[in-house]
């Protein structure tokens, strides 16, 4: 710790509680001194501080000390008085206002670090002019009534030579009335006399002569001479202004410019002789003789007593104390005195001595006066710092509870104490002194609290938060004293608290204020650069966001000039959003298809790209030998189309701001000066009029070279937008996209630069996506022009039913010059899509098209579609602003949502480029929404070998719309169908509501000889293939499913609703064919689909058994049983099954001994029941039944035939084949007979991959019914 | 009435600040806050030699400013609880059971596995469940 004498208190004490000497001259001394711009008083001020001036003094105690350091005041007599408050208040506004100019110049630096102000020296935390402003003041209090050491201890009388009457003059100014009025005021002040002599203009002579005078008149001791401006011409200069230091507003150079050396020597010692020889031993004696007397009387328990009898006696109040010679006031005087002298116990005693008699009074300011005396002396004296600490603040507290009369004074304490505190390192209580001091006068409240938070600095541990609160309060305190200056001083320091906190509040506080002062004070661009800061504010009030905006755009347009911001906070660019599309051998057809993952498409195109490997022109071998090794990784961009990307702007305000030229920030080398090409580093200074105009530069430049897009937009509160923006260059070389620009508000320009940010960019290869660095994937080869495909397909829609069939057109368009040729297309979904095969020439409206008898000629498929690759007719070429328009199918397939691509490959002809082929790429979304469903289910017929049960369900699934069905056809020429019941009569409406069911009963026949595989061969009538479900509409021609695009997309659902492989080829194909019903409002799909086709493959005939079989023979017979009858029967058996299977066949004679499964009640005999056998009996569904459940008939007696011929059969039947058995019954009579009692058994062995497995099983014969008759 | 109440993570960083005046006084609050924080480190760095007050949470009254009292908490994880009040006689177990609430939220609110720590607490159950609290103390 420092010595509290070392200590900035003890200096400042050592200053100002300090003897004063009343200075009175004459204006003729003034003048003199004048000559050198110094008053009298202010050219002997600097030499009034002795550092070592050593002498003895002694005092009330016998002991002798030395006086080391010894200070003198000196003030004209005129000063001598308390100052007006007004005016001492204008003169600390001056300082501040002085201070404030002084500092202006550092206004424009950065806020300085955390770690600088901490590492700052105690002494410089502070700016300099606090302790001038301290002394300032402190000064305003001097020459109070209630304390003794600011009153003169002597009187300097100084008279000029030239005067007229020099003594006259000295004993005038003494006895005129400039004399302060104050009753401390001793008449009998020490006095001394100088003659000044001023060596350009007085004679030597004179001067000796008017001193002698003096000399005998005052007495030799008390006279001097002062000679000064020995220098004639009055241009000497000090190297080290004494002056400087104390008079600031003029220049240095001009004070004591006629003052030599010598001259200055003799006032030194002119004022130390003054206070070593006049001075001190004056104050000492004067010390010696009040203690004396003050013991007389005072000391002593006798004297007290008296003392304290006495007071009781008189009290009328602190006024009588106040008298000049009352015993209080000498005792103060006393102790100031020796203070003065340093000799610190005698001036505590003093103090004490009154402090109680004050405190009886009840004096307040008396007592606190001498309440702060005593605290001083303690801590100067280096005493009990608890004392010291408490008079402090019993002083403070007795001046605070004076009210306003006593606040100033106790300011003054305040910020001894203060002082005292720093001394003793306890910076956090001075800061809460410097707090309690601050009034209500707001600049003086500045001040201290400016203060207080340079104590919080100080304080170990830093308390870094409590510093830039109160820099936060004084610097709204100085606002309102409109000291701008220092405000912004005061914030800029708390910004280095807040800078790195997350405390949005107090920070964007600080910043926007900051910033508008930095306005007022006219630095427009500082104001802006630290109101940039505030602009991300959406967590503010929207009222608060408003006020930020405005005062923004009201000071970026005071400025006068577009500033270009670097990371400017309005908008918010995502980044992560920033996307770049560029088409080089790829195009897009649309923007959806840009967008679509890049491994869609090389899937899709793997096909038809030709190999890069094989091959002679490939274009990457080319690419890597036209280039340097350099560029082989960048990407590529053809001239003339353009780059584009996608960047999100997000607003963080809840204001919608508009924002307008938005664009890109582009590069663009020719490839020829490769050296051009060293990275430009963008400059990223702030407010850098350079760099603006640098990129001016560069868009100016590269106007020729490449066109960059503008885009204005608004957003709205918290919006998020996405902008595309393109560049497109129209040279060759390399172009690199720097960052993007935008205008806010049309007053201020943003910049961003996108190094270090990763890019999502489309390029060419997987593999080499990795490697690319981010500038990289921003950087562009830009090659030559080609040809570029453009391609749409009109009127797509977008929403379906399932099963809608569609006519479209693909629109291809080359717009350059130079032809292409050797188009190829393929299709994602072949199942959707099927194109046509012409160029558009349909001469008939879609649907009618489909119908028949609108056949056209069909060139045969399959030579130009392989593995769903469409290749274009060789003659198509594409050139100069011509298109083609290609006929597409779509059927919407299946419900859901579809994403058909398409890609159609190219190739340039007569350019010779890196490039050969292009594609083009197309994407289109499909909602297919359910309609139609149908199942079928085959059953054998169980009469007719050749025909088929079909039934038909049909669920209308969609929504609310309603279908109507037209005409179900099977597929291929083998199946021959009819209706088994008119459709009209279970569906009167024609049309199927939603969610309604229907059945319908078909009969398929098998056209195919029997016996023959080969049904290819044969042929049917395509009318026998198609069935209209409804009879009335009649005059409509059927849809034909064999040579419309139906029978291609039949293909193709043949291929996905079933495995090829295991088709059995006794499965059917249907397709149903519907349309939405007029009547029905279509409110799920847009526009109303004309016809819808249902498909519906590989629906194999389903039957319990692997056999089917028929009996077949006569129905009738006439026999006259002359003979016996005998009746040839035919027992025809097919093995629907996959497997091998061997069939016995037992007759049964006697069901009585059968091991029937059933057990039947026997009732019933075979000829009983005579039915009318028609057909219609023996389709009904009942057929299986009664089959099931007459069979086998008991009879108690032999039965009415007997089985003749084989009575047991094995036969070996092939998958899928026929064989026939003969079989022979005999008959006894007539009657009806049924011949069913015969069984299958069957064995069926499958050789299912490897393993075979066997199933066997027994089936029961079928009904047959035969009528024999007697003939006449 | 409690005016405002905070918390602020062990980096100094606010992490959930809310006024419940009616007047636009949030700055002169955050202010406030910040400023406490000074005095918690402090009261951190340099505990009272009493034994009891070692493992506390409760850190008493901050300071006095001129209209409020600042009465702080530190939790665990050195996350700090500072509530501003204006009323001129708390008593000490109001405010520490207030903080024990006010932990129990703070403790919900973070348990959520979607917080993310260190970032603003969002919660609005958070907020409610802490205006709740504190207008369960204003009535009292």
């Amino acid at each position: 710790m420092v010595e509290p004498v070392n200590s900035s208190l003890g200096k400042m004490l050592l200053e100002e509680v300090s003897p004063v000497v009343m200075v009175l001259c004459t204006p003729l001394v003034e003048e003199t001194f004048l000559k050198n711009g110094l008053s009298f008083v202010e050219t002997l001020k600097p030499f009034c501080n002795f550092s070592n001036i050593d002498v003895p003094v002694r005092t009330s105690s016998d002991q002798l000390y030395r006086l080391k350091k010894f200070t003198l005041r000196l003030f004209y007599a005129s000063d001598i008085r308390q100052p007006n408050v007004e005016v001492a208040k204008q003169r600390l506004e001056h300082v501040i206002t002085q201070a404030g100019e002084k500092d202006f110049q550092n206004l424009t630096s950065d806020p300085p670090q955390i770690t600088d102000i901490l590492s700052n020296p105690e002494s410089e935390i502070a700016p300099s002019w606090f302790q001038y402003y301290n002394k300032e003041l402190i000064r305003t209090l001097s020459f109070s009534d209630h304390e003794a050491f600011d009153h003169p201890v002597a009187c300097l009388l100084v008279v000029s030579s030239k005067d007229e009457e020099p003594i006259k003059n000295f004993i005038d100014l003494f006895n005129s009335n400039r004399l302060p009025n104050d009753g401390a005021m001793d008449p009998n002040i020490l006095k001394h006399y100088l003659l000044v002599h001023d060596n350009q203009d007085a004679t030597t002579e004179r001067t000796s002569k008017v001193l002698s005078e003096m000399r005998s008149q005052f007495g030799n001791n008390e006279c001097n001479l002062l000679c000064t401006n020995s220098s004639k011409e009055g241009n000497v200069e000090h190297q080290a202004n004494p002056w400087a230091s104390f008079k600031s507003s003029v220049s240095a150079d001009k004070l004591g410019c006629a003052l030599t050396g010598d001259d200055i020597v003799e006032i030194k010692d002119l004022i130390q002789e003054f206070a070593s020889r006049h001075i001190i031993p004056y104050m000492e004696q004067k010390v010696r003789e009040l203690n004396q007397q003050i013991s007389a009387t005072r000391k002593g328990l006798r004297n007290q007593i008296k003392n304290l009898w006495w007071r009781k006696g008189k009290d009328d109040g602190p006024d009588a104390t106040k008298g000049s010679i009352s015993t209080e006031s000498q005792i103060r005087i006393l102790g100031d005195y020796a203070f003065m002298l340093h000799d610190y116990e005698l001036a505590l005693s003093s103090y004490r001595l009154i402090s109680t008699d004050y405190k009886l009074d009840k004096a307040w300011k008396h007592y606190a006066g001498v309440q702060e005396m005593m605290g001083l002396a303690y801590f100067i004296s280096d005493q009990s710092k608890k004392e010291a600490e408490y008079c402090m603040e019993n002083a403070f507290s007795t001046y605070m509870k004076l009210g306003k009369s006593g606040f100033q004074n106790a300011t003054r304490c305040g910020l001894w104490w203060a002082e005292m505190l720093k001394a003793r390192k306890q910076h956090k209580e001075a800061a809460s002194v410097y707090f309690r001091i601050c009034g209500e006068e707001p600049l003086h409240a500045a001040v201290m609290l400016e203060h207080a938070s340079y104590c919080y600095v100080l304080t170990r541990p830093v308390m870094l938060h409590k510093y830039g609160f109160h820099l936060v309060l004084s610097g709204d305190h100085y606002k309102n004293c409109d000291q701008v200056n220092h405000a912004i001083r005061t914030y800029k320091s708390a910004i280095t608290v807040y800078k790195s906190t997350t405390w949005s509040h107090i920070k964007d506080h600080v910043y926007f204020h900051i910033g508008q002062w930095y306005a007022i004070v006219g630095m427009h661009d500082v104001a802006v650069r630290n109101m940039l800061k505030v602009l991300d504010c959406g967590y503010q009030s929207k009222a608060t966001q408003e006020i930020f905006l405005r005062d923004f755009f009201d000071i970026v347009k005071k400025t006068g000039m577009k500033h270009e911001v670097v990371g400017l906070q309005l908008p918010i660019i995502n980044m992560s959003s920033l996307q770049v599309i560029y088409e080089d051998h790829r195009t897009y057809a649309s923007q959806a298809s840009a967008l679509v993952e890049e491994s869609i498409w090389q899937s899709l195109e793997d096909d038809i790209i030709p190999s890069l490997n094989s091959g002679k022109s490939n274009w990457l071998e080319l690419q890597s030998k036209l280039l340097p090794k350099k560029y082989k990784e960048s990407n590529v961009c053809v001239a003339g189309e353009s780059v584009k990307v996608d960047l999100e702007f997000r607003n963080p305000l809840l204001i919608s701001t508009s924002i307008t030229s938005v664009s890109l920030i582009c590069e663009l080398t020719a490839n020829s000066d490769d050296l051009q090409l060293v990275d430009k580093e963008p400059s990223s200074s702030i407010l850098d009029p350079k760099s603006s105009t640098e990129h001016n530069r560069v868009t100016t430049s590269g106007f020729s070279s490449f066109a960059l897009s503008e885009v204005d937009f608004t957003l709205g509160g918290g919006e998020k937008k996405l902008v595309r923006l393109t560049v497109t260059p129209s040279e060759e070389g390399i172009l690199k996209i720097v960052g993007v620009r935008w205008e806010l508000s049309g007053s201020i320009v943003g910049v961003h630069y996108f190094q270090s940010v990763p890019v999502k960019a489309k390029t060419a290869k997987g593999r080499k996506k990795n490697k690319l660095t981010p500038t990289d994937a921003l950087k562009f080869l830009v090659i030559k022009s080609l040809p570029r495909l453009e391609g749409s397909i009109d009127h797509l829609p977008g929403k379906l039913y399932a099963g809608d069939l569609r006519y479209l057109v693909l629109e291809l368009k080359n717009k350059s010059e130079s032809p292409i040729k050797n188009l190829k297309m393929k299709i994602s979904h072949p199942r959707f899509v099927s194109p046509g095969n012409h160029e558009e020439d349909l001469t008939t409206e879609f649907p009618d098209c489909l119908r028949k008898g609108n056949e056209q000629d069909i060139v045969q498929r399959e030579t130009i579609r392989t593995n769903s690759v469409f290749a274009f007719p060789k003659d198509v070429s594409l050139q100069g602003d011509k298109s083609i328009r290609w006929p597409l199918w779509l059927r919407a397939a299946i419900p859901g949502t579809i994403s058909l691509y398409f890609t159609i490959y190219y190739e340039m002809e007569n350019v010779s480029s890196i490039m050969k082929y292009r594609t083009l790429r197309m994407h289109y979304k499909l909602q297919v929404l359910p309609s139609l469903e149908t199942s079928y289910e085959i059953t054998p017929s169980p009469s007719r070998l050749q025909e088929y049960l079909v039934r038909m369900d049909i669920v209308n699934c969609a929504k609310s719309d309603c279908f109507q069905i037209h005409q179900l056809s099977t597929v291929g020429c083998r199946w021959g169908i009819s209706l088994l019941q008119p459709v009209d009569t279970i569906l009167p409406s024609k049309t199927l509501l939603a969610g309604q069911t229907l059945s319908c009963f078909f009969i398929i026949k098998d056209c195919r000889k029997s016996g023959t595989e080969d049904y290819k061969s044969m042929s049917l009538p395509s009318s026998q293939t198609d069935v209209k479900l409804f009879t009335q509409d009649g005059d409509e021609k059927l849809f034909d499913i064999v040579n419309s695009p139906l029978a291609s997309f039949h293909d193709s659902e043949r291929s996905c609703q079933g495995p090829s492989a295991q088709v059995s080829p006794n499965a059917v194909d249907f397709i149903l064919i519907s349309s939405l019903a007029k009547s029905s409002n279509s409110s799920a799909v847009p526009d109303v689909p004309e016809i819808l086709s249902h498909h519906s493959c590989h629906n194999s005939i389903r039957s319990s058994s692997p056999l089917s079989w028929s009996l077949e023979g006569p129905k009738t017979i006439h026999h006259d049983f002359s003979t016996l009858c005998e009746i040839n029967l035919k027992l025809i058996i097919r093995n629907t099954s996959e497997g091998l299977s061997s069939v016995i066949i037992n007759t049964i004679d006697c069901l009585l001994d059968t091991a029937s499964p059933t057990t039947s009640s026997g009732s019933q005999s075979g000829w009983r029941y005579v039915p009318a056998v028609t057909e219609e009996m023996k389709l009904t569904s009942d057929v299986m039944g009664s089959r099931l459940s007459k069979p086998p008939s008991s009879m108690e007696s032999s039965p009415p035939f007997i089985w003749s011929g084989l009575s047991s059969t094995k036969v070996q039947i092939k998958p899928l084949s026929t064989t026939e058995i003969p079989l022979q019954i005999s008959v006894f009579s007539p009657g009806i007979y049924d011949l069913s009692s015969y069984k299958l058994d069957w064995e069926l062995s499958e050789h299912v991959s490897a393993s075979s497995t066997t199933s066997s099983g027994t089936c029961q014969g079928i009904p047959y019914y035969l009528t024999v008759l007697q003939s006449e | 009435m409690i005016v405002c109440v905070a918390v602020v993570g062990h980096q100094n960083n606010p992490l959930y600040i809310q006024s419940f005046t009616d007047a636009d006084d949030a700055l002169k609050l955050h202010h406030i806050v910040h400023c406490s924080l000074d005095v918690i480190e402090e009261r951190v760095n340099n505990p009272k030699r009493s034994g009891t007050t070692l493992n506390e949470a409760f850190l008493g009254l901050l300071y006095p400013t001129v209209n409020y009292k600042v009465y702080g908490y530190l939790t665990n994880t050195k996350v700090k609880f500072i509530l501003v009040t204006t009323d001129l006689d708390v008593r000490d177990t109001d405010v520490r059971s207030f903080f024990r609430k006010f932990h129990a939220a703070y403790v919900d609110a973070v348990s959520n596995p979607f917080h993310v720590p260190g970032k603003k607490i969002t919660s609005r159950t958070f907020a409610q469940t802490v205006s709740n609290i504190v207008g369960s103390y204003g009535l009292n």
